[in-house]
C-alpha cells in the first residue's frame, strides 16, 4: 500500500488554501447577513373561511416554510402562531408600533361593530373593523387577499346577513393603495409575487383600475382558456364531465381576470376548466350573486354577462 | 369564589373561538366555549339554485371544504333521486381522504405540537411572550426532530392538497366532486400521480408522524388523564363498501355497509345503536336565535337575537337521543373497533395520527377498484318540491347537510358542523358540550399559565371558520353561567 505524506511545503499551501476559502465564506455570509433584515408581515383573518392561509401554505418554491427562515417575520396570524389569548394579542399591537406589511383576508362586518371581533385585549374585545382601521393606517403597505376581502364575496352574498363590506371599502377614509388579489381563494403566487415585489421594490407591482397587479389579472380567462379552440367551433359541453368548451353550462371565465388556465393551482396540476367544470366567476366583483347560478343545464351559448363582456372589449 | 380566566384568540385552530373558564383552588370548575359559527349560510342559501349548494357551502370552510362539497351532493342526490353508480362513489370517496390527509398532516403538526415542543423563537410567529408556558418537557435531541418534522409536514400536507387538486381541480374549494360522484376522468398518468403522491404521506405517516405522537404520549403522558368529557360517541358513517363486498358480508350487514366505520351511536358505557337520523334534534336554548324547542334540523330555523338572555354561543346545541356526543377521529376509532375505550386529551392526538394510516389504507383500496377513464355524469333535473339529507363523517367528525326545494329553488337549508356537536353550548337540560365537559374538573397546574386549556381545547380540532362573534357589550353582563 502506497501512503502518501504532505511535503511541509505542500501543507503550507494547503492550508492556505483553506484560509482562502474560509475567507470567501465569511465574506458571502456577511453579505448575505446585509440583505437579511426580514420583513414584518401581519396576516389578519377577519370574517372569512381561512381559505386564504390554507392556500397560502399549499403555494411552492419558495414555500411559506422557506420564507418564514429567510425573508419574512410572520408576527401575527390566528392560524399558525405559537402565543394565544391576550399574548397574541399583544404581539400584534407590538408588532404595528414598528414597520410591517399588512395581508387580510375575510370581510369586514358592520351589521354591528361586535359580529367580529378577533380577540381580547386587556379584557377588551377588538372588533374587526377596529382591528383593519388601526392597523390600515399604520401599515406600510396593504395587500386585501381573497374575494371576501377584496370585493365582500360570499361573506356578503344576498341577503348579506353580517352586513359584511370589503376590506377596501373599509378603508376607503384612509387609504385608497390597497392592493387586490381576489380569488376564492386566492393563488398562492399572486400573493407570494406581490409579496416580493413589494420586499424587493419597496412599491406595488402595476394595477389597474380595480387595483389587481396585471401581472396575475391583466387577461380574462377566456383569453387563455385551453379549450378556446372548442369554443371557436361551437363545441359545447351539455353536462359536467365533458372535455370541450364549458360556456354553455355557465362558466364565467369569459368575465373573470386570472391567470389559472396558464398557471393552474396546487403546484400547477390542474385547475376548475380542466376538472371539466365550469369556471364560477370566483374572482369576479359580483360573485357569488352576480355569477350564479354556477351550473346551469341547457344554457345559450351567449350569456348575458359573457356577451356584455365581449361587447365591452370589442369597443 | 371563582376564578375567572378568558382565552381570545384561542389561536391555531380555523376561525374565532373564545373560552371561558371558571377556576376554584386548581380546578376548572365551569366552562364555556362561545362558538363563532354564524355567517348566515343557512339565510343566504335561500333561494338560490339547487346545484349551487356544493360550491357555495365549501365556502364555510378553507380547511374542511371538500367535506361540505360531500355533504351537499349526498343530500341533492336523495333529493334529486339520483343511484349514485359505484364508480362515482369510490372516485368521490378517494378525494374526501385527501382532506383527511391534509386536515391531520397540518392539524397535528401546525395546530397541535407548538403546544408540545420549542420552535425556534427567532421567528416571531414561533414566541410564546413572557407569559406563556414553559411546560415544554422533550430533551433537546427529540425536540430538535419534532421541529425538524414540523418544517417537513408544510411540503407533506401540501401534497396531500395537491392529490386533491389532480381530482377536483384546485384545493381548498374543489370543482370535481359533484352529485353522481365527480366530474374528472381518472386517467393513468393521474392515478400514478396520485399513487405516488400518497406513497410518499404513507412513508412519512408512518416513519414520522405516528412515532411523533408517541414520543409526546411519552413525555405528557399525564394528559391520558384529563380531558375526557362524557364519553358517548357518534358517527354517521365513513366509506360505504362496494355492492360486491356487500354481498360477500350478507350475514353481517343488511343494508349500508362501510369499510372503515359504521353509522353508530355509542352512549358511554351503553350498547351502540344504529342511526336515526330523526333522533337528531338542535337546541337553542343558550345560542343567539329566537328560542323555540329543540328542532328537528329538516325544520330548523336561523333567526339570530342577539339581545337574548344566557346565550353565548353562535352554535346551536345538537344532540342524539337528547344526548351532548363527541364526535371525529378518536369517536371513529373506537366504535371501528380499531382503538381501546379510553378518552383523554392524549388519546384524542394518537387517534388523528393512527387514523391518517386508516385512510390511506381505504384509499389504496379505492385505486386498486376504480376503473380507468370514467367519471359518470349527467344532466340533472330539479324537481318542484322534495327534500334531501346528507349525512357522511368527515375529518373533524359527523357532518349533515338538511334541505328543502321548493319551486325548483332551495327553500330551506341547515348545516350541523362536526365542531358544533364537540362544541356546543348547554342545552335546555343544563347539560354542557362536549369540550365544555372535557374542560370541567381539569386540574391547572399554574394559574397563571393555564397551558391545559389549549391543550384540550385543540385535542378536538375545533374549525370554528364560518364566524361572526356576537358579542354585544351588553350580552357580555348579562352571562351568569354559575347561576
Amino acid at each position: 500500500m502506497k501512503v502518501t505524506i504532505a511535503s511541509p511545503r505542500e501543507e503550507k499551501r494547503r492550508e492556505k488554501g483553506k484560509e482562502a476559502a474560509n475567507n470567501l465564506l465569511e465574506q458571502w455570509k456577511s453579505k448575505a447577513r446585509e440583505g437579511e433584515k426580514k420583513k414584518k408581515l401581519i396576516w389578519l383573518e377577519l370574517t372569512g373561511c381561512a381559505g386564504n392561509i390554507i392556500s397560502l401554505l399549499n403555494g411552492i418554491d419558495p414555500g411559506l416554510e422557506e420564507l418564514l427562515q429567510k425573508q419574512i417575520d410572520l408576527c401575527y396570524n390566528n392560524s399558525l402562531m405559537t402565543a394565544e389569548g391576550d399574548q397574541a394579542m399583544k404581539q400584534l399591537f407590538t408588532t404595528a408600533d414598528d414597520e410591517f406589511i399588512l395581508a387580510v383576508e375575510g370581510a369586514v362586518t358592520t351589521k354591528d361593530e361586535q359580529y367580529n371581533s378577533i380577540g381580547r385585549y386587556q379584557g377588551r374585545l377588538i372588533s374587526a373593523m377596529e382591528a383593519i382601521q388601526y392597523l390600515g393606517q399604520r401599515a406600510k403597505s396593504v395587500i386585501a387577499v381573497g374575494t371576501c376581502a377584496t370585493y365582500g364575496g360570499i361573506s356578503a352574498a344576498h341577503p348579506n346577513p353580517s352586513g359584511s363590506i370589503s376590506v377596501i371599502k373599509a378603508l376607503q377614509n384612509i387609504r385608497s393603495d390597497v392592493i387586490s388579489l381576489p380569488g376564492c381563494p386566492s393563488h398562492p403566487d399572486w400573493f407570494l409575487g406581490t409579496l416580493a415585489y413589494l420586499i424587493l421594490y419597496g412599491t406595488s407591482p402595476t394595477l389597474d383600475s380595480e387595483n389587481r397587479p396585471i401581472l396575475f389579472y391583466g387577461l380574462t380567462i377566456h383569453d387563455n382558456c385551453t379549450r378556446r379552440s372548442f369554443f371557436e367551433k361551437r363545441i359545447f359541453a351539455r353536462q359536467l364531465g365533458e372535455q370541450t368548451c364549458m360556456i354553455a353550462l355557465g362558466c364565467r371565465g369569459p368575465i373573470t381576470r386570472t391567470d389559472c388556465p396558464t398557471r393552474e393551482w396546487n403546484s400547477y396540476l390542474n385547475w376548475p376548466i380542466g376538472a371539466n367544470t365550469p369556471c364560477i366567476g370566483c374572482a369576479h366583483r359580483t360573485f357569488p350573486d352576480g355569477t350564479s347560478p354556477f351550473v346551469q343545464y341547457e344554457r345559450s351559448a351567449t350569456s348575458t354577462e359573457a356577451s356584455k363582456e365581449n361587447n365591452k372589449r370589442r369597443k | 369564589m371563582a376564578l375567572r380566566k378568558i382565552i381570545n384568540p384561542v389561536t391555531r385552530l380555523s376561525g374565532f373561538l373564545e373560552i371561558e373558564v371558571y377556576i376554584e383552588g386548581h380546578t376548572i370548575v365551569e366552562a364555556k366555549s362561545s362558538s363563532l359559527l354564524f355567517r348566515g349560510f343557512e339565510i343566504m342559501l335561500q333561494g338560490r339554485n339547487p346545484l349551487d349548494a356544493i360550491y357555495f357551502t365549501q365556502r364555510i370552510c378553507g380547511i374542511c371544504s371538500t367535506a361540505h362539497s360531500v355533504a351537499s351532493s349526498l343530500a341533492l342526490e336523495e333529493a334529486l333521486k339520483v343511484t349514485i353508480t359505484e364508480q362515482g362513489r369510490a372516485l368521490r370517496d378517494l378525494v374526501h381522504g385527501c382532506e383527511f390527509l391534509q386536515n391531520h398532516l397540518r392539524h397535528l403538526y401546525l395546530y397541535t405540537m407548538p403546544d408540545f415542543i420549542k420552535l425556534p423563537e427567532a421567528q416571531c410567529l414561533f414566541q410564546k411572550g413572557e407569559q406563556n408556558h414553559q411546560d415544554l418537557r422533550l430533551p433537546k435531541k427529540e425536540n430538535d426532530l419534532l421541529v425538524d418534522h414540523y418544517l417537513e409536514s408544510f411540503s407533506i400536507s401540501r401534497k396531500a392538497h395537491e392529490m386533491l387538486a389532480i381530482f377536483g381541480g384546485k384545493a381548498p374549494h374543489d370543482h370535481g366532486i359533484f352529485v353522481g360522484g365527480l366530474t374528472v376522468h381518472p386517467t393513468i398518468d393521474k392515478v400514478i400521480k396520485f399513487r405516488s403522491l400518497l406513497d410518499q404521506i404513507k412513508r412519512f405517516t408512518i416513519e414520522k408522524m405516528i412515532p411523533d405522537v408517541y414520543t409526546l404520549a411519552r413525555y405528557y403522558d399525564d394528559y391520558f388523564h384529563i380531558g375526557r368529557g362524557y364519553g358517548n360517541l357518534l358517527s354517521f358513517g365513513l366509506f360505504e363498501r362496494s355492492s360486491k363486498e356487500i354481498e360477500a358480508r350478507r350475514k353481517e350487514e343488511i343494508q349500508k355497509s362501510y369499510r372503515y366505520v359504521e353509522a353508530a351511536f355509542l352512549p358511554y358505557k351503553g350498547k351502540e345503536k344504529r342511526i336515526n337520523k330523526n333522533k337528531i334534534t338542535e337546541s337553542l336554548r343558550y345560542g343567539w336565535y329566537q328560542d323555540g324547542k329543540p328542532e328537528r334540523p329538516i325544520e330548523g330555523t336561523t333567526i339570530p337575537d342577539t339581545e337574548k338572555e344566557k346565550a353565548y354561543s353562535w352554535s346551536k346545541a345538537p344532540r342524539y337521543e337528547g344526548y351532548p356526543c363527541e364526535v371525529g377521529p378518536l369517536a371513529r376509532l373506537i366504535i371501528s373497533g380499531h382503538y381501546p375505550y379510553q378518552i383523554s386529551m392524549m388519546d384524542r392526538t394518537i387517534a388523528r395520527a393512527l387514523e391518517v394510516l386508516q385512510v390511506i389504507m381505504v384509499m389504496e383500496q379505492l385505486l386498486e377498484e376504480i376503473a380507468l377513464q370514467e367519471a359518470p355524469q349527467d344532466i340533472y333535473t330539479i324537481p318542484e318540491k322534495t327534500k334531501g339529507i346528507g349525512l357522511t363523517d368527515t375529518t373533524r367528525g359527523a357532518l349533515g347537510h338538511w334541505l328543502i326545494i321548493d319551486n325548483q329553488k332551495l327553500f330551506h337549508y341547515q348545516v350541523i358542523t362536526p365542531s358544533a356537536w364537540n362544541l356546543s353550548p348547554r342545552d335546555e337540560k343544563g347539560q354542557r358540550g362536549p369540550l365544555e365537559e372535557a374542560l370541567v374538573g381539569t386540574k391547572i397546574e399554574k394559574i397563571d399559565q393555564p397551558v391545559e386549556i389549549g391543550r384540550i381545547v385543540r385535542s378536538f380540532d375545533p374549525c370554528i371558520s364560518c364566524a361572526t362573534h356576537v358579542h354585544t357589550i351588553k350580552g357580555i353582563q348579562k352571562i351568569t353561567i354559575l347561576d
